[in-house]
């Protein structure tokens, strides 16, 4: 209370209510700023999607729907999707009715599921949640573990085994180490189904629907983890190196700690922040990340669904995923920012 | 301190490993017309599905072009779009970022805010969707991967401008009446080189596997010679053995040219951040 001396009595504490006053209005003006990001970079997307269809040579319609649907297209329905997108009114007005269209849930309709297109992704989103979460949690489970033993024997066998190892593993794209394991383990071995992420009319229930399940996952789970460690192991077995140098943790060798405490009490723990900070900063590209794997084993998520809908040209359905796992992956975004502001001050100050 | 990036780099197993696989590609690439007879384009007298033989060291695809010819003239496809991105985005990344930090005020309040905006878009979605209604060739494909590239290169430039403008030399240059191009080119981006070069590294593995990817979905020029889209043509013919030269030897190509990349990037950047720097560097030359 530097200026408790400096103030007459009776007068209020203007000082200190003007600061607090100030930083409310800062912090206010940071999230503002904060969510102008996410607003414009949807912006981007809506124009994008908007705009692409319609700069197309020849009929907008046929950009929009796409060919197969012109075959069945009645003079009577052309009229009315016309109408319905505003095509012969001015590109302003059009964009105004693609976003209220928007507003009311309406993605399009899709032609070949012969469904609305938001009721076809929802069909198949979960199928990548279950794959892609599972990944990204049992990833992050062994690499750091790994990442802890090797960053701790920096430079001896272990270390170089598995840095080099894993270095290798990391330069292979997805999708050729998942066909890699379907050629090994699916043609050449018959242990795993090929493709799919049930067996079809099986009318399986319970322990024995969930084993189906399970046995379809596997090996795209295996891919996608063999791809996915590396990046948590190389954070961890970096902060641990760096943990290591610190004073405390000669502190601890000093007052005698077993070594298996200095590992994974003292400089074990340390790492772990890092890592959460990473995976929240990955957990957007979840969503995205398995797009490959799920097309290299027709797993019936939305990379597989997106695929699909490239080889039929059912574009209301390309630009409905698009649109939808684009929503998705800044509205986790915005969570895990938030949240992170929340979790540490020091980003806040840091700005 | 001053460290020998270069010694680091090739003194290390994992980035002289790195260094080798990219030149030998690279070699491989560039002399193309000299170690194969065929034209990538053109059909040969052989028949489709053929096996390996001395006339075709891979064997021929389902059109009967020589597979081994394709390998080699998709190397070409693959680095000139990795460098191309590398190259271009780095461009503007030093340019926005570099700029940025030299004006500051209203100038690089609007390009930081373009930076965030562009960083929270998810850019495998952006570059699909573009990509199927362009149907990209390699140039379109460099540009667009640039366009999404660019921005978190520019955050990084900018804090190390920032910090690099403080210098004594830089402030010296400032009252012999430098200007801020002449400051820039000549005072800090010599200095930035390490990180430049790192940057270009990683930005050249992300779009490689970026056109395979593409080329993978069969979303980019179908005239074009790429591993991507061997890839996609070969798994059609999975339960055939031709899969054994001709989509392993495009996978392997694919990999170990990421693999070249990721392992030099990562020396390199283990020998920039001197907590990272092992122990002996500190007793060793200044």
């Amino acid at each position: 209370m530097h200026n408790a001396q400096t103030r007459c009595p009776g007068e209020p504490d203007m000082e200190w209510d003007k600061s607090k006053v100030s930083t409310k209005i800062a912090q206010a003006l940071r999230h503002t700023t904060f969510f102008t990001n996410y607003a414009i970079a949807l912006f981007i997307i809506l124009t994008l999607n908007f705009v692409l269809p319609r700069l197309m040579p020849g009929d907008p319609l046929l950009a929009i729907y796409g060919e197969e649907a012109l075959v069945v297209m009645t003079p009577q329905l052309e009229a009315e999707l016309i109408q319905r997108f505003s095509l012969d009114q001015s590109m302003s007005e059009q964009f105004v009715a693609y976003l209220l269209a928007l507003l009311h849930g309406d993605l399009g309709y899709s032609y070949y599921y012969n469904e609305q297109v938001l009721d076809v992704i929802t069909a198949f989103l979960p199928w990548t949640l279950l794959l892609a979460g599972s990944a990204l949690i049992i990833s992050t489970l062994i690499g750091l573990a790994l990442g802890i033993e090797s960053g701790y024997r920096r430079g001896k066998t272990l270390d170089k085994t598995l840095l080099s190892g894993l270095m290798f593993l990391n330069g292979f794209p997805d999708f050729f180490v998942g066909i890699l394991l379907l050629l090994v383990f699916g043609v050449a071995l018959g242990l795993v189904p090929l493709s799919g992420g049930l067996t079809p009319y099986s009318n399986l229930t319970g322990l024995a629907l969930a084993g189906d399940v399970l046995h379809h996952l596997v090996t795209p789970l295996t891919a996608l983890v063999l791809v996915w460690i590396t990046s948590t192991y190389l954070l961890t077995r970096n902060t641990m190196i760096t943990t290591l140098k610190e004073g405390f943790i000669l502190t601890a060798k000093a007052k005698g700690c077993g070594r298996w405490r200095i590992k994974y009490r003292h400089a074990g723990r340390n790492s772990l922040l890092p890592v959460v900070t990473s995976i929240g900063l990955h957990l957007p590209h979840v969503i995205t990340g398995a797009l490959f794997i799920e097309i290299v084993f027709a797993y019936p998520g939305a990379g597989s669904l997106l695929y699909n809908s490239l080889l039929t040209r059912d574009y209301p359905l390309i630009q409905g995923i698009l649109l939808l796992v684009t929503v998705a992956v800044l509205a986790v975004n915005l969570l895990v920012d938030l949240l992170y502001h929340k979790l540490d001050p020091r980003v806040n100050r840091a700005r | 301190m001053h460290v020998d990036y270069w010694r680091e780099v090739t003194g290390s197993n994992l980035g002289k490993t790195g260094l080798i696989i990219i030149g030998l590609i690279t070699a491989l690439a560039v002399s193309a017309p000299l170690l194969t007879p065929y034209d990538p384009h053109e059909k040969t007298n052989t028949g489709a599905f053929s096996a390996p033989s001395k006339d075709h060291w891979l064997g021929t695809n389902d059109v009967r072009q020589d597979i081994w010819t394709r390998l080699l003239y998709g190397a070409r496809t693959s680095l000139a779009v990795g460098f191309g991105v590398a190259v271009l985005s780095t461009f503007l990344s030093v340019l926005i970022g570099g700029t940025s930090a030299m004006f500051g005020g209203v100038y690089d309040r609007f390009w930081m805010r373009v930076v965030d905006a562009i960083i929270a878009v998810p850019s495998v979605i952006v570059i699909i969707l573009v990509a199927t209604y362009l149907r990209p060739n390699a140039a379109l494909i460099i540009l667009l991967l640039s366009l999404l590239t660019w921005p978190g290169g520019a955050r990084v430039i900018r804090a190390q401008t920032l910090s690099l403008k403080e210098r004594m030399h830089v402030s010296a240059a400032r009252t012999f009446g430098a200007s801020w191009s002449h400051i820039l080119l000549h005072h800090i981006i010599p200095d930035l080189g390490p990180i430049l070069i790192a940057m270009m590294i990683q930005d050249a593995r992300r779009a490689v596997f970026m056109e395979a990817g593409l080329s993978f979905l069969g979303i980019s020029d179908p005239s074009m010679i790429s591993w991507g889209k061997m890839m996609q043509f070969a798994r059609a013919y999975i339960y055939l053995d031709v899969w054994m030269w001709w989509l392993l030897p495009a996978g392997i190509a694919l990999s170990l040219t990421l693999v070249g990349l990721s392992l030099t990037g990562f020396s390199l950047e283990t020998a920039l951040d001197p907590r990272l720097r092992e122990e002996k560097d500190r007793f060793g030359k200044r």
